[in-house]
């Protein structure tokens, strides 16, 4: 029989089966390696992390500019250099869609990266867990020196009985079982070499927590999907509009030409309105009246009294109040907005060419209502601004003192009258405002409610003020849906971060020095290990009054099990701990793994290189 | 009593009596934390002191909560209703929820004196947002208000307490790295083993009663370790750091003076503070517990509050749609709120990645944090939105 040397010629075969397979990529390797390269990036933790943290960024933007679509009066300002840190740095934030972080092209790409990024996590790990679910069971154990809990106890019942009861025990707290009870034949088997091998024991094999933190873990992801889609499908089928109504006036009815601002989704549709009708009867609002009380000038009530008329049936009375929005057939009806609706009367040579309630909007800082009049009926077309003040009592020469409060026991109507053109249609502006571009000023006039005061030919009256509010109908079917998603991540999120990961065995064996029975109660905690510890001796000791025993002191303890065993659980062939032995990589093992420099020298379960990386 | 004597008894609760029992308590169980290492003599009268601590912290509790109670009866609302009282309830939950944590559940009362010196901290910075008692607006006054604030509030406490744990583990880790590299450089500028040396020692120098107090060769040895410990973190760096990152935050209260003089006054007194504070940590680096230890609260509490932040969040949701007729609109504060949330969750995640553990996720903790604060102040203070009530 010959040596083979170092010298000796390799096999013949050999070159042929190592030559590599080396040619140049082709184009479409190179596309190839190039995705593959871009999924493995993708699928990376860190990467993950690092797109949390460019979010968050982008978010922290929102935060300090404003963002068009809620204050775009604020945004409009930034643009034209008023407000904010002037007109280029306002470009640049343009460039960037600084203006509208939510709607912009990159934070829609940097959520898609994320979504792929958490499919990419998602798969393997779902298919880890219902492969965990289905098939694994608690591993065996043949040496219990090695694990990091233990407590003994000594019994005069039977090994078997003592295992039955250790069952009953781990059932009622909850705990997953394997018992273990060899036969005969499999006690003694002989190995090929003519080694015993060490028999796996009798035991009960438990554990707790795999299933949950996991299952918990990918719950919480999952609901992400749940939360994007309700909102995707939300964006789709909502309406919003907004409609502001005077008391006492006409309301208006629930179809699309009767918003002031209409927002429906793309699948929602003109035939979807219900048609029902709302009038407002009476607006209550009230303050803190007293300027040395606490709390003086704050608001205490809105309330609107409303009557709604479904479309085929009698009229309702109905009450919205600031926390307490009405439904009608499943339309949300809120109080966004509020102000007073002075009457105005214009008339020009008797000829009446204003009549009707103006909607005065409040001030930016509080203390007085803005709007304006405009009659396009007279020639050429006549304008007013209008300050309402709401509280503007007489001083001693009866002059009115404009006060910043805003309760209506005294008020005000000042006007500046505009005339010229109007430009209605010409130029872009709103109710409330006057585009006073084509007019000329001819003065201010003052009135209080019932007043009539001749001006530059004009007759201006003031008979009456009341209230209006400004209404928004919404209908978002998705509701629910984003509900149950919020329900999903919180029903997720408790059991990951609170579902700990344990692992125990209760091994007993007739002792034959003495002739009782030896328990031995081991175990391993993956996280909180200190809370296991009293757990563990818990169990011991329940287990000690069931079976009539009596625990053993910690440092007394019988060493029947192998001296020279290691200190990892070995796994019996059987036992498929080559899956449940995975560290998930939820995993924070706060206490077994602190940081890379100390993890030596404590023991830690072998992470599996090929596991999921979140 | 009427609703003014009212007001005037919750001050008094206030300020004094709760902000200087928490002190008091603090330095006390500070004090109790340094006789740890000392002969037998001294370690029963740091025992002595514990238990003063503790009935000082008890005391403060007590007075802290009839402050809330006098302060709900003279205004006839729960007392969460601006910036002042927010911070205040915030301070309490800290204080409760850390002492009965560190007692009951991870039996580390030697940390007591921190969560004090936390919470006298943030009373304190309430304190600059005091607000006289005050009727509620009446689209604030409704049970979902309760629940979402409670809960957010309630977090924040949770959160400040895992900052503190934060920050202390850091010192610890970085005094002890600075010993083991003392240690391990002389001899070839191998690492190997270095923190074992590390946590030989350190078991000698902090656990009481291991060494006999009398002993005076391991007495000096543990004190020459703990002077290599404290010497671990460098002064300057420290202050410089806790003034910077402190000042990330506390420019706000500057800003909203129109960078006056009185917010440069009150930047400055913020910063100062935190330095002073941080100063004061390094001095206990010694007498902290394992840097396993620390990182594992920290981790546990940060666990906690973010459950907490995640429910009040959705419960604020709710509750926007309810009132305002939209559950989300990208408002200052739920623009903070979800920035908090992704910052802490990445503190999570951080954790459960290899390579961005131990200190790297502390610094993400502390962050956090920061973000915490920053958006609290900002959506109050500078960019006025629908949740801003700084003013009230």
């Amino acid at each position: 029989m010959s040596v083979t040397t170092d010298s000796a010629p390799p096999p013949v075969q050999n070159p042929r089966a190592r030559r590599p397979t080396r040619r140049a990529p082709g184009p479409l390797g190179f596309i190839w390696s190039s995705t593959v390269m871009a999924w493995r990036w993708i699928t990376r933790m860190r990467t993950a992390l690092y797109l949390l943290g460019i979010i968050a960024l982008q978010t922290a933007l929102a935060t300090a500019i404003p963002q068009e679509p809620n204050v775009p009066t604020t945004v409009a300002a930034w643009r034209a250099g008023e407000e904010g840190p002037g007109v280029i740095a306002s470009q640049v934030i343009d460039a960037i869609g600084g203006f509208d972080v939510y709607g912009s092209a990159a934070f829609l790409a940097l959520l898609l990266l994320l979504y792929l990024s958490l499919t990419a996590c998602m798969v393997p790990r779902v298919r880890a867990w219902i492969r965990l679910v289905r098939h694994s069971q608690p591993p065996l154990v043949r040496h219990l020196t090695g694990q990091p809990e233990q407590a003994h106890l000594v019994t005069d019942r039977q090994p078997a009985q003592v295992h039955a009861q250790a069952q009953q025990l781990l059932q009622g707290r909850r705990w997953r079982l394997r018992p273990h009870e060899p036969d005969d034949a499999a006690t003694h088997p002989v190995a090929d070499g003519g080694l015993a091998t060490r028999p796996t024991p009798a035991q009960v094999a438990a554990e707790k927590g795999l299933w949950s933190r996991e299952g918990g873990s990918l719950l919480f992801h999952l609901s992400f999907y749940v939360l994007l889609i309700a909102i995707v499908l939300g964006q789709l089928l909502t309406f919003e509009g907004q409609r502001g109504v005077i008391e006492g006036e006409p309301g208006f009815h629930d179809t699309a030409i009767s918003y002031w601002s209409y927002n429906p989704g793309r699948w929602f549709s003109e035939d979807d309105h219900h048609g029902w009708r709302l009038d407002l009867d009476a607006f209550e609002v009230d303050w803190v009246r007293d300027p040395l009380a606490p709390g003086a000038g704050q608001p205490t009530v809105f309330r609107s009294e409303v009557t709604v008329t479904p479309r085929d049936g009698e009229p309702e009375a109905a009450v919205i109040d600031s926390n307490r929005p009405l439904m009608i057939d499943g339309r949300r009806v809120t109080q966004l907005d509020w102000g007073y609706a002075p009457r105005v009367v214009v008339e020009v040579d008797g000829q009446v060419v204003h009549d009707g309630f103006i909607q005065a909007v409040v001030n930016q800082r509080g203390g007085f209502f803005e709007s304006a009049v405009k009659s396009p009926a007279a020639d050429p077309d006549i304008g007013h601004r209008a300050w309402f003040y709401p509280f503007a009592p007489p001083d001693e020469d009866g002059n009115p003192i404009p006060t910043g409060a805003p309760w209506d026991d005294a008020p005000l109507l000042v006007l500046e009258q505009w005339r010229g053109d109007l430009q209605l249609g010409a130029s872009q502006q709103t109710v409330n405002q006057l585009d006073t571009e084509g007019m000329e000023s001819e003065g201010p006039l003052a009135l209080r409610v019932g007043q009539t005061v001749e001006h530059e030919g004009v007759t201006v009256s003031f008979p009456e003020v009341r209230r209006w509010v400004g209404f928004q109908v919404a209908s978002r079917p998705q509701l629910n849906w984003l509900v149950f998603g919020a329900g999903l991540l919180v029903a997720g999120l408790i059991p990951a971060l609170y579902a700990y990961r344990r692992r125990l065995w209760v091994v007993a064996s007739h002792d034959h020095a003495t002739g009782r029975t030896l328990v031995t109660v081991a175990g391993r905690a993956f996280q909180r290990p200190e809370a296991f510890e009293e757990e563990l001796r818990d169990i011991a000791e329940e287990l000690a009054d069931a079976t009539g025993g009596e625990l053993l002191p910690a440092d007394g303890i019988p060493t029947t099990d192998d001296p020279a065993s290691d200190d990892a659980p070995r796994p019996t062939p059987d036992g498929d701990d080559a899956t449940t032995d995975r560290r998930d990589p939820d995993d924070d093992d706060d206490d077994l793994v602190i940081s890379d420099r100390r993890s030596d020298v404590l023991p830690t379960p072998v992470r599996s290189g090929s596991s999921p990386t979140r | 009593m009427d609703a003014s004597q009212l007001a005037d008894l919750s001050r008094v609760l206030y300020f004094p009596t709760t902000v200087m029992l928490y002190l008091a308590s603090a330095f006390t169980y500070l004090y109790a934390l340094t006789t740890t290492v000392g002969r037998r003599d001294e370690q029963r009268r740091g025992h002595r002191a514990r238990l003063i601590g503790g009935a000082l912290a008890i005391t403060g509790i007590g007075t802290h909560v009839a402050h809330e109670i006098v302060r709900g009866l003279a205004q006839n609302r729960l007392p969460l209703g601006n910036m002042f009282e927010v911070t205040s309830l915030m301070a309490l939950v800290g204080v409760v929820v850390g002492l009965v944590y560190l007692q009951f559940i991870r039996k580390q009362p030697e940390l007591h004196g921190f969560v004090m010196l936390g919470g006298s901290l943030v009373l304190g910075m309430a304190m600059l947002v005091y607000a006289d008692p005050g009727p509620l607006m009446p689209i604030l006054d409704t049970w979902w208000r309760t629940f979402h604030v409670s809960l957010l509030v309630g977090a924040m406490g949770i959160f400040t307490a895992a900052f503190i744990f934060m920050g202390l583990y850091l010192l610890r880790d970085t005094a002890e790295l600075a010993v083991a590299d003392a240690r391990v450089r002389p001899g070839g500028g191998s690492t190997v083993g270095a923190a074992h040396v590390g946590d030989l020692e350190v078991d000698g120098a902090t656990t009481p009663g291991s060494a006999d107090g009398d002993d005076e060769l391991e007495r000096a040895q543990a004190a020459e370790y703990r002077a290599a410990l404290r010497a671990g973190v460098p002064t300057v760096k420290l202050a410089v750091w806790t003034f910077v990152v402190t000042g990330s935050v506390s420019w706000v209260w500057w800003f909203a003076d129109g960078w006056g003089t009185a917010g440069l006054g009150r930047f400055l007194t913020v910063n100062l503070t935190m330095v002073a504070a941080a100063l004061l940590a390094r001095w206990f680096v010694p007498y902290l517990p394992s840097t396993a230890t620390l990182d594992g609260l920290a981790h546990r509490t940060v666990a906690f509050g973010f459950v907490m932040w995640t429910v009040g969040t959705i419960a604020g949701a709710m509750w926007a749609e309810v009132s305002w007729g939209r559950f989300w609109g990208w408002d200052p504060k739920e623009t903070g709120a979800f920035l908090t949330w992704i910052a802490y969750a990445g503190y999570l995640h951080a954790r459960a990645t290899r390579g961005v553990q131990g200190r790297k996720a502390a610094w993400i903790g502390i962050g956090a944090f920061v973000v915490l604060m920053a958006t609290y102040l900002i959506a109050n203070y500078v960019i006025v939105g629908l949740h801003s009530y700084a003013e009230l």
